[in-house]
């Protein structure tokens, strides 16, 4: 009763975890995490740092930050905005005085800047008023238990620490009784089930646009449990117009153009701008899918997530939706590889023996390796691992929970609205690789996409928002870098500039490099370049721009863009001089850098400064919104 | 700013009949700004420009007017003396024109090195918001040193520990060669397991299995394999 009584008073508190994780194990840490305090009777509330937004950081009581250190030394991606938010001098030194907080870092000691980034933040926070909990715990990836020998006895310090001065936090006390921790705590999940005749069907067969929009938002929003919101909503729909290559079929790449039309409403964007796109999964893997889980594809289902007290029934979540659409929608079987801790559950689900001796090995520290070996290393997917362990047979509700949410894939759009109404061209480059142990894999989206037939109606679900690279005002000069797909954007730019110039005014000049491996295998757009680079065009060195290609593999010595540009110096600070922007674009690794590089040596050379003058400007450059980046993986 | 110090101390000396004269009683360099005022056709000879350079401080300025159409003599002239910033300006009056020119900074005669003056670059705007502190800052001489690597056990290849990324003992190759182990068509024929564990699929078997990639089968089986298995290395 007394108990009772406290809990109705007191709001519940909760512990919040952030986490930044690049691979996935600072996400399986903070999940790890957050079951041992939940096993204490703590609530908690795991998010991504990219999901949280900084400036609401001082209203937080108690903060706990899961986050790894890069091989480069290096924030993970997902924390990027958040760390730039707290470098900055406007902070004051009393504004996080209300929180205290805990670190605990992933890293390598085999490398110099070991876990950097959980030293850096743990004293950010510091300086910014935090009182740290404890002192910071930092797992090695060189220990022999991975970064678990840090951990266990970081938590258990943590759990004393917490119950001693806010006791609160766990309601129970701490200890926790020996049956809880060898047992499987229930899904986060509940499922009601419906027959098909107990629920109101859509009269029409037809692929409806609106139901489609509906299902799609339900599924989602039932997922992650959070209201049915704007964001699960597409945008649009669309559908293939033209899907051809433009590499030369045979050679080692393989990139298609697509131009896609909306299906719906009409769409919105700026050149630059990014479209995500939610892929259909294969239905063989589907059907296979459902038959090894022994499931039914006609029924219909419910998911409410428990303990989620913000989750506002309405009118969307509450509605059945049939299983296997659900399934489609939004679990994603066939690509991504599943985290260890699915592993660990499917190991109370074995009923072989070696079955559950190998799972309860791989979810253990000392199997850490070659779990990772076997799964993380070879993308193994959900399908394959199920199919592995035969003998697993594991409920629907912790399926929905453990298995990765079907993620939408992103795409620099590669066109212009004032150019092609209604449409949004993609330059794709179709993925596959070959594992270590030589198993043939092939990316999801890129390969969905290359399948999709113009004949055929298939809808594709879009979101559009904006990446890193503005769309310039067009009386603005440009230096483009884009080598390979990296030229996606660039050609929305300039078939935009292209139809804008002169009407009235006409358009400052665009320079353009654009690098690939051979002249007459992957010279993506070529002759769009060359119409452009044309007299009077847009291209045109009489314009003040230019066009130039360096082709990596046609003779003996690399060639790369940066050759090009060192080639063009006095072009390039002429354009620069006159306050031109710089927008980069391509694949990561060593381009984005060694571009940089070339423009730091061409600012020293040209504007007779030294290289460490130059270095500073350039980042002034990129302080003052003048240089931009889009790389990815 | 120089429009500024000629109203707080405007001084001039004026001189009449300067056509004639072939040497001005003025100090050299000690003139802001030189007003030379023609009516007459007569282009002036060359001496009295020399002495209005003369006279003129570095940086300061001359300004010409006449009522001949010599502009382009003139220019000339005042190009040969040294003069920068040479410009033909508009005058109110008809057949009337004026042109002025600076003086340069540095003084004839005097030695310049040749190396490239160092210019200022063009300036950028930044918006002050986004003025971040050093990162680098944040970190200790502690943080900086070398880490420790953990004391490490038995180096066998095949236990559980793997080799360093920076590995110096060889581990590393070993693993490497261990990796490549392939299989051959006589295995798959009729494949062999002494642990029993390699017909169980991937998830049981051990780095060294010559099977890995391949899918499950049962001892006394030829096992399927997709294309690319029996092709070399990539």
């Amino acid at each position: 009763m007394y108990t009772i009584l406290l809990a109705a008073m007191e709001k519940t508190r909760h512990l919040l975890i952030l986490y930044a994780t690049e691979t996935g194990n600072a996400l399986d840490a903070a999940e790890q995490l957050g079951r041992e305090a939940e096993k204490r009777g703590c609530p908690v509330h795991i998010l991504s740092l990219d999901e949280f937004d900084p400036s609401s950081l001082p209203l937080e009581e108690f903060v706990i930050f899961v986050v790894s250190t890069t091989g480069q030394g290096d924030t993970p991606n997902p924390m990027k905005a958040f760390w730039t938010f707290l470098l900055q001098r406007s902070l004051s030194r009393q504004w996080l005085e209300k929180t205290r907080y805990a670190v605990f870092g992933l890293g390598d000691s085999g490398y110099q800047k070991y876990n950097f980034v959980a030293k850096k933040l743990d004293k950010r926070l510091a300086d910014l008023g935090g009182t740290a909990i404890i002192e910071r715990g930092l797992g090695d990836d060189q220990h022999p238990s991975g970064y678990e020998g840090a951990l266990d006895p970081w938590m258990s310090s943590l759990w004393t620490v917490l119950y001693n001065e806010y006791p609160l936090f766990f309601p129970n006390g701490l200890d926790v009784s020996v049956s809880d921790v060898k047992m499987l705590h229930p899904p986060k999940v509940d499922i009601t089930y419906l027959d098909s005749h107990e629920v109101y069907l859509q009269s029409s067969a037809e692929i409806d646009l609106k139901s489609l929009e509906r299902e799609i938002v339900k599924s989602r929003s039932m997922l992650s449990g959070k209201k049915s919101s704007d964001k699960s909503k597409p945008n649009c729909f669309l559908k293939m117009v033209k899907n051809h290559p433009i590499s030369r079929p045979g050679c080692e790449k393989d990139v298609r153009h697509f131009e896609l039309e909306a299906l719906s409403s009409t769409i919105k964007y700026e050149v630059g701008d990014v479209v995500e796109i939610l892929p259909g999964q294969n239905p063989e893997a589907i059907d296979a899918f459902i038959k090894r889980c022994n499931l039914n594809p006609e029924s219909y289902i419910i998911v409410k997530h428990k303990n989620k007290e913000d989750f506002v029934e309405d009118g969307v979540t509450n509605v059945p939706i049939n299983l296997k659409r659900f399934i489609e929608l939004t679990m994603d079987i066939a690509s991504a590889s599943p985290r260890r801790y699915f592993f660990e559950v499917m190991s109370f689900y074995a009923s072989a023996e070696h079955e559950k001796e190998r799972l309860e090995y791989f979810a253990s520290s000392e199997g850490r390796d070659d779990l990772y070996q076997y799964n993380q290393k070879e993308r193994r997917t959900v399908l394959e691992v199920l199919e592995d362990f035969p003998s697993v047979n594991m409920p629907f509700e912790w399926l929905v929970q453990l298995i990765p949410p079907l993620k939408t894939r992103a795409f620099s759009i590669s066109s212009s609205l004032l150019v092609h109404p209604n449409q949004v061209h993609l330059t794709v480059s179709i993925v596959s690789w070959t594992t270590p142990f030589k198993r043939k894999r092939t990316g999801l989206c890129s390969n969905w996409l290359a399948s999709l037939d113009p004949n055929q109606r298939v809808c594709i679900p879009a979101w559009f928002h904006k990446g890193s690279l503005p769309a310039p005002d067009p009386s603005l000069p440009i230096i483009l870098i884009g080598p390979g797909t990296g030229c996606a954007p660039f050609r929305g730019f300039v078939e935009e500039r292209a139809w804008i110039d002169s009407k009235p005014a006409p358009t400052s000049p665009i320079l353009f490099f654009f690098g690939c491996r051979n002249e007459q295998n992957d010279f993506l757009y070529k002759e769009f370049w060359s119409l452009h680079s044309q007299q009077g065009k847009v291209l045109s060195e009489e314009k003040g721009g230019g066009f130039y290609v360096a082709f990596s593999r046609d003779q003996p010595q690399k060639v790369y863009v940066q050759h090009k540009m060192r080639e063009q110096s006095g072009k390039v600070w002429d354009l620069l001089s006159k306050g031109a922007a710089v927008y980069v674009a391509g694949s990561s690794n060593n381009m984005p850098a060694d571009v940089l590089a070339a423009f730091e040596e061409i600012v020293a050379d040209e504007g007779g400064v030294s290289r460490e003058a130059a270095v500073r400007w350039l980042r002034m450059l990129e302080k003052g919104g003048k240089y931009h980046v889009e790389a990815w993986a | 700013m120089f429009k500024k110090e000629a109203v707080e101390e405007i001084n001039p000396l004026i001189i009449t009949q300067a056509a004639s004269l072939s040497s001005l009683p003025v100090d050299s360099s000690s003139i802001d700004l030189v007003m030379f005022i023609s009516k007459s056709s007569d282009i002036s000879g060359d001496k009295l420009f020399e002495e209005l350079s003369r006279v003129l401080k570095p940086g300061g300025e001359i300004f010409i007017q006449q009522t001949s159409d010599a502009k382009s003599s003139l220019e000339r002239k005042l190009l040969v003396l040294g003069f920068s910033d040479i410009q033909v300006v508009q005058m109110a009056e008809l057949q009337s024109f004026g042109i002025k020119g600076k003086k340069p900074t540095w003084k004839i005669g005097s030695s310049f090195s040749l190396k490239k003056p160092v210019k200022s670059l063009p300036k950028v705007q930044i918006d002050d918001d986004m003025d971040l502190i050093d990162e680098d800052s944040l970190l200790s001489e502690e943080d900086l040193k070398k880490p420790q690597l953990p004391p490490v056990g038995d180096c066998e290849v095949g236990s559980t520990r793997k080799a360093c990324k920076n590995c110096t003992c060889g581990r590393a190759e070993e693993e490497e060669k261990v990796q490549k182990l392939g299989v051959t068509t006589d295995l798959l024929e009729n494949p062999k397991s002494a642990c029993g564990s390699c017909g169980l699929g991937d998830a049981f078997r051990c780095g060294t299995c010559p099977y890995k990639g391949l899918p499950p089968f049962k001892l006394g089986q030829k096992v399927t394999l997709s294309e690319n298995f029996l092709a070399a290395d990539i």
